[in-house]
């Protein structure tokens, strides 16, 4: 089940499209371990970075801030990714927790 | 997904209808899906499993699949009785949670929708009101008021129909004259002892928002551990 404080999200993404923004809607779809936020948490991202709500506990999300910026720029419509401890980008961005998280990036078309 | 597909979710959610997003994670493709209607045939392979995460409320990757499932679950119906101060600090937290909110209070003057917006506000009676609104044992009462008048039939609905939180605002004597009012009305020790008065989780302090953060960490305690 999705939380309230991620449904509003999804209102504001909607908001944000209506004054003329890119958006990038980043969902948790898989854990593994621990992770700081569950199944179904997400956060929103424009083309400038500006973002909303929440993935991880902070451990992650000025990557996939990039990737989302990245995805808009290449005008791309999805992207899924996953940060795992073994990954090389983990010195950057790792979950200090040990966990494992993948994300789907959608662009919303309008 | 495309802009209609976010309007429609949102459309969903206003409703306060079940339903859950289907999102092929290899195509970006994204359907929902509501119990009323039927399944696409495209997840028919999948539609035991689709159904599954549907019911349990879980979201997550079907095993041996790129769909993504996403549930949202309806919200669970408060009931506040009296449109005092302490409500307005409560619908101010409540409204982070998955709560629906119904505040009941006869005094107009009380229960103006300028004091509570986005909020149904039933300026009647609680016998009355709640002929307007289904409640069953997934509502939850919080009683404001501290008036027998107002309070104690919304109590005895709450008892009759079996509210998993049941919360009276009172200090120690309100409530033990309370509960005296019950028993005379022939309820049970055990029934009265479900209620829980002076309401709310002791934090120590006096104020309307302080009032109403003990009642909130109450409520969502009790759901909880429901």
């Amino acid at each position: 089940m999705t939380t309230p404080f991620d449904e509003k999200i999804l209102e504001e993404a909607y908001n944000w499209v209506d004054t003329n923004q890119k958006v990038v809607l980043a969902t948790v779809v898989h854990t593994w371990g621990s992770s700081p936020r569950k199944i179904g948490s997400k956060m929103i991202v424009n083309e400038k970075g500006d973002f909303s709500g929440s993935v991880s506990g902070g451990c992650v999300e000025s990557a996939v801030i990039g990737e989302c910026i990245e995805l808009i720029k290449n005008n791309k419509s999805f992207k899924k990714l996953e940060f795992k401890v073994s990954n090389e980008k983990a010195w950057d961005v790792g979950l200090a927790c040990g966990g494992e998280i993948s994300i789907f990036l959608e662009q919303i078309k309008t | 997904m495309n802009l209609k597909t976010l309007k429609s979710i949102i459309a969903n959610k206003r409703d306060n209808s079940e339903f859950a997003i289907i999102t092929n994670l290899s195509t970006g493709e994204v359907d929902l899906f509501e119990k009323k209607i039927e399944l696409n045939k495209k997840f028919e392979k999948y539609s035991k499993q689709i159904k599954d995460f549907f019911e349990k409320k879980k979201n997550g990757i079907i095993d041996n699949s790129d769909l993504f499932i996403e549930t949202f679950k309806q919200p669970t119906k408060v009931i506040i009785v009296g449109a005092v101060h302490i409500a307005q600090y409560l619908i101010d937290y409540i409204k982070n949670f998955n709560f629906k909110i119904y505040i009941i209070d006869p005094r107009g003057y009380f229960a103006s929708e300028k004091r509570f917006s986005n909020i149904d506000v039933i300026n009647k009676w609680p016998d009355e009101a709640f002929s307007e609104i289904k409640t069953d044992k997934a509502t939850a009462l919080i009683a404001l008021t501290h008036d027998p008048k107002i309070d104690d039939p919304a109590i005895k609905h709450a008892l009759n129909n079996n509210f998993y939180y049941i919360g009276a605002l009172g200090s120690n004597k309100t409530h033990s004259d309370r509960c005296n009012r019950l028993r005379e009305a022939g309820y049970n020790d055990k029934q009265i002892s479900l209620i829980h008065g002076p309401i709310g989780i002791k934090l120590g302090g006096k104020s309307a928002p302080e009032i109403a953060l003990s009642v909130i960490s109450q409520l969502v305690l009790i759901t909880n551990n429901r």
